[in-house]
């Protein structure tokens, strides 16, 4: 009984294997393993497949709002453009031995790159209307030009 | 009868009355209402819009008034408009069909690279993001507002709809009136980022366009559009439709439609149900008011970024643009060209701007649209 008693506090209590609940929010899978912890970052190892990793999240994160589930070749990414301290869970694909998540927490690095790369993205929808319309511009100029001369000429 | 059956006959009565279901709040709408329909009336500030958003507000914060909810499982009046106009992000694409069966795109054709003003004119777009997510909206509201410096009222009603529908009201209303209030808000601005030298520079006079490259030019756009931001091809679609329309001259009937009934019948649907979106209990909170705020630097960033871009492309242009049209990249067609007019005319009565100045104008359009479309590809 003693024997028991002891081995069941261990479990509860280990560090190892068991986490709080979630990680800045984001819900922790109960077989994961920590191998890098930061106050901004958790990596962890499960030995469980790609898909059952991405099911537990679906099914924990079905009442969360704003949250998109990203296909990816090498990972599954989940990410919050809610109010979730977490920005983006992504669950690796392909792993023989395990599947490994990696949780990163909101970050003004993601916010600002991704909104300086947007405003070149309007600078280069832009760029190519610009070029397309330069492009074309001549080639109806002169198409007209060769007709207005053959209208002289005739 | 007894007294008491009369009574309680009585007060059934009351009971169904707005007066007994009165709330204090409601009166601040009713000002807020009568707010935007004095502007509209009496400053002329976008009547089309303002007077039916005006009172859009003012009818639909009265208790008990069956506009904006259910009746025996049917939607009431003006929900039926806001969930088949906006709700489905109808009526903005509608409104960019007759837009575009109004705009000549001719002095955008003839100096395309004013495209690049209509880009560098969405800086304020991207800067107001960050600052709205400093103070704690999400991501996608952030975005809703943001792009209210884009100064598209279909765009921001489209994006807002799209990503944060909560905040449609005010987006819609902070958009609208600060188009208005473009000719007082730019000039100041204007002043400020360029010297005399650069207010006097006289650009050369727009080349002729051909009819063809004016039909040509819808379906080009629309083409590259929908290969780069696909998510923005219902508005911009419908807009080059509109443009093509005119430029055939084959469809005149169409296009009088367009421009003229379908317009001002949408206008309508999409002015009340815009108002009628912002009840007291959605409203009267931090958010819309610091929308109001910020929507003005936005406007004012946004007017930056043109001009910062125009002085940029100068260092590498033989030919200089003036740094004044450089504020009509905001694309409120065609209030910003007008005002790069008469801030031109100021310090050169024979420097006309006003052509010059549209094609960055219509380039804004397309450029708040685009900045639209990375927003949602952004979430999507």
């Amino acid at each position: 009984m003693k024997q028991w008693i002891i081995l069941l506090s261990l479990v509860i209590f280990s560090p190892v294997s068991s986490h709080g609940e979630d990680f800045l929010g984001a819900p922790l899978i109960p077989q994961g393993t920590a191998t890098i912890k930061t106050d901004d970052r958790l990596e962890m190892k499960t030995p469980l497949s790609h898909d059952e990793v991405v099911s537990f999240y679906r099914e924990a994160l079905k009442d969360a709002q704003d949250i998109k589930f990203r296909d990816w070749k090498d990972a599954t990414y989940i990410e919050d453009d809610g109010r979730m301290p977490w920005h983006s869970i992504t669950v690796s694909k392909g792993g023989e031995k395990g599947t490994e998540i990696i949780i990163v927490k909101d970050n003004w690095t993601w916010i600002i790159g991704t909104l300086i790369l947007r405003y070149i993205g309007v600078f280069m929808v832009l760029m190519v209307l610009l070029i397309g319309m330069s492009l074309s511009g001549k080639i109806i100029s002169r198409s007209v030009a060769k007709m207005d001369a053959k209208k002289g000429a005739g | 009868m007894t007294a008491n059956e009369i009574l309680d006959l009585l007060y059934g009565t009351l009971r169904t009355t707005g007066v007994y279901n009165f709330q204090w709040n409601l009166v601040v709408m009713w000002g807020v209402g009568c707010l935007f329909i004095y502007l509209a009336i009496a400053k002329k500030y976008e009547p089309l819009l303002l007077l039916p958003i005006g009172f859009g507000i003012f009818i639909v914060n009265f208790p008990l008034v069956p506009l904006m909810g259910y009746s025996h499982g049917h939607a009431q009046l003006l929900q039926v408009f806001y969930h088949y106009g906006l709700e489905w992000e109808v009526i903005p694409c509608i409104i960019f069909l007759g837009l575009g069966a109004m705009t000549d795109f001719g002095p955008l054709i003839a100096n395309p690279k004013t495209l690049l003003i209509g880009a560098g004119a969405q800086l304020g777009v991207f800067i107001t993001f960050t600052g709205t997510v400093l103070v704690g909206f999400t991501l996608k509201e952030a975005a809703s507002v943001s792009i209210i410096g884009g100064a598209d009222g279909p765009t921001t009603i489209y994006l807002t709809q799209h990503l944060a529908p909560q905040l449609l009201g005010a987006n819609a209303l902070a958009a609208y009136s600060y188009m208005a209030m473009v000719p007082l808000i730019q000039p100041p601005i204007m002043r400020l980022l360029t010297n005399e030298k650069e207010r006097k520079i006289r650009m050369r006079q727009l080349r002729p366009v051909s009819r063809q490259e004016k039909i040509l030019f819808p379906l080009v756009t629309a083409g590259i559009i929908a290969l780069l931001v696909p998510s923005v091809i219902p508005l911009m679609g419908m807009f080059m439709l509109g443009n093509l329309m005119k430029e055939s001259g084959v469809v005149a009937r169409l296009t009088d439609s367009a421009q003229g009934s379908l317009m001002n019948i949408v206008t309508i649907f999409l002015g009340i149900s815009v108002g009628a979106t912002m009840h007291a209990d959605k409203f009267l909170s931090w958010k819309p008011l610091f929308i109001f705020s910020l929507g003005l630097v936005d406007f004012a960033v946004c007017t930056v970024g043109g001009i910062a871009t125009v002085k940029i492309m100068n260092l590498f242009l033989k030919e200089k643009i003036n740094p004044l049209i450089g504020s009509a990249g905001v694309s409120a067609v065609p209030m910003a060209a007008r005002v790069s007019q008469v801030q031109g005319l100021k310090y050169d009565r024979t420097n006309h701007l006003l052509m010059h100045a549209v094609g960055p104008n219509l380039a804004g359009v397309i450029g708040s649209a685009a900045a639209a479309g990375m927003f949602i590809a952004m979430f999507d």
